[in-house]
């Protein structure tokens, strides 16, 4: 976090590597193919790296970027988790249009030079030791429901079987013949079981975008 | 904790971890709305890890209508951000504190209203050069014939040297 004093920052890089370190010794799955491993490594830690890059940056301009880096990161982790038409549509509206979005809004309301309130955070240290209580009590919950789920019996080559979903949303399930990034499942699935909220989704964007046309300055007469 | 889809469910609660203290200590309205949307990236990885799990297709589903909530988000956010720029003409959060409830304490206020601001070493802070030298007296140059009337050095040396009233009209034009 930027704040006035810069603290060494050797520091928060041991501390940091070392809780990655544990963490990653922990959540490592010795059984998963040797390939995926190491892709799923490269992405987790460039999503990491410039997540934490992106947050204590002092320019902003440079916090877009790196969330674009962030963003492609998490595209190749739905890579891995057989969902390649998300990761393209989230390279798409992400990367594409929200970071430029994001990047023109910096340019046209940037003050010159280094502004104050990107040098001094807000309360940084009683922020950051909130954010790992958080990060703490969602990892230990995680530990906790594998472990349970593990002793539990419903488990079936691997994955928990889950019938009321099965009767709930016949559409979204992966048919005999077709795998989990099979783009014919997704099409089915999103205009057979959600067809009213794809409408509902397609109204939300007309009615946002009337409002931001609403909602932003305009100009004054004459003005270009 | 061992397990191929534990990670993937780590790397989302990191990231939105993340997310959510940048989205407390920031400051810039800008990088705000980007820590909000990384949330939402942190969110959408669960999401398609719980989808993997089960083995079926709802989690990427959801996952596509956060995409399209997110992107009327950052629509809506940055127009809004345009109009507040507009009004304070600063990205200051803390400037806007005065919409609080009426019964709560004033927020906790960064120090920075008594100091000066921080200018950090790197790339933002631009050198200060020193004015070293003085400068150039060109009716002199022009007189001796160094420049021309136009100011680019001539090669060869005048024929004739220019009248008074010519060199006072030029050294008037610099």
């Amino acid at each position: 976090m930027p704040r006035a004093v810069v603290r060494p920052k050797a520091v928060g890089l041991l501390l940091s590597l070392a809780g990655t370190a544990l963490l990653g010794w922990r959540v490592d799955d010795f059984s998963s193919s040797i390939e995926e491993s190491v892709m799923f490594w490269l992405f987790a830690a460039t999503a990491i790296v410039s997540a934490i890059l992106m947050i204590t940056n002092r320019n902003p301009v440079y916090s877009a970027l790196w969330f674009a880096v962030v963003t492609l990161s998490v595209c190749g982790l739905f890579l891995l988790q057989f969902a390649p038409f998300l990761a393209a549509a989230t390279i798409v509206v992400y990367a594409g249009a929200i970071v430029v979005t994001f990047v023109f809004v910096i340019m046209l309301a940037q003050q010159s030079g280094a502004t104050t309130y990107d040098q001094r955070s807000r309360q940084p240290l009683v922020a950051t030791i909130a954010a790992f209580v958080l990060l703490a009590t969602i990892v230990g919950t995680l530990q906790y429901a594998s472990e349970s789920s593990r002793g539990s019996s419903n488990l079936e080559e691997g994955r928990p079987q889950v019938a009321a979903a099965d009767a709930a949303n016949p559409f979204s399930q992966v048919a005999a013949n077709e795998s989990l990034g099979h783009m014919r499942a997704l099409g089915r699935s999103l205009f057979g079981d959600y067809l009213f909220a794809v409408e509902l989704a397609g109204t939300l964007l007309l009615v946002a975008t009337i409002g931001a046309i609403a909602i932003a300055p305009r100009r004054r007469r004459g003005t270009l | 904790m061992t397990g191929d889809v534990e990670r993937y469910l780590v790397v989302g609660a990191l990231l939105f971890v993340l997310g959510a203290l940048g989205f407390i200590t920031r400051r810039n309205l800008i990088v705000l709305m980007l820590s909000a949307e990384m949330m939402l990236h942190g969110v959408s990885l669960t999401l398609v890890a719980f989808s993997r799990v089960h083995h079926n297709l709802e989690g990427q589903a959801f996952t596509i209508f956060m995409l399209t909530v997110a992107a009327c988000e950052a629509g809506l956010a940055l127009a809004l951000t345009l109009a507040l720029y507009q009004k304070s003409n600063s990205l200051d959060i803390e400037l806007w504190t005065d919409l609080r409830e009426a019964d709560l304490p004033p927020p906790m206020l960064a120090d920075d209203a008594k100091q000066p601001p921080f200018v950090p070493p790197g790339p933002m802070s631009f050198p200060q050069l020193t004015p070293a030298g003085h400068a150039p007296d060109i009716r002199r140059a022009i007189e001796s014939g160094l420049v021309d009337d136009a100011g680019s050095p001539t090669d060869e040396s005048p024929t004739e040297s220019p009248k008074p009233s010519d060199v006072i009209k030029t050294a008037n034009r610099y």
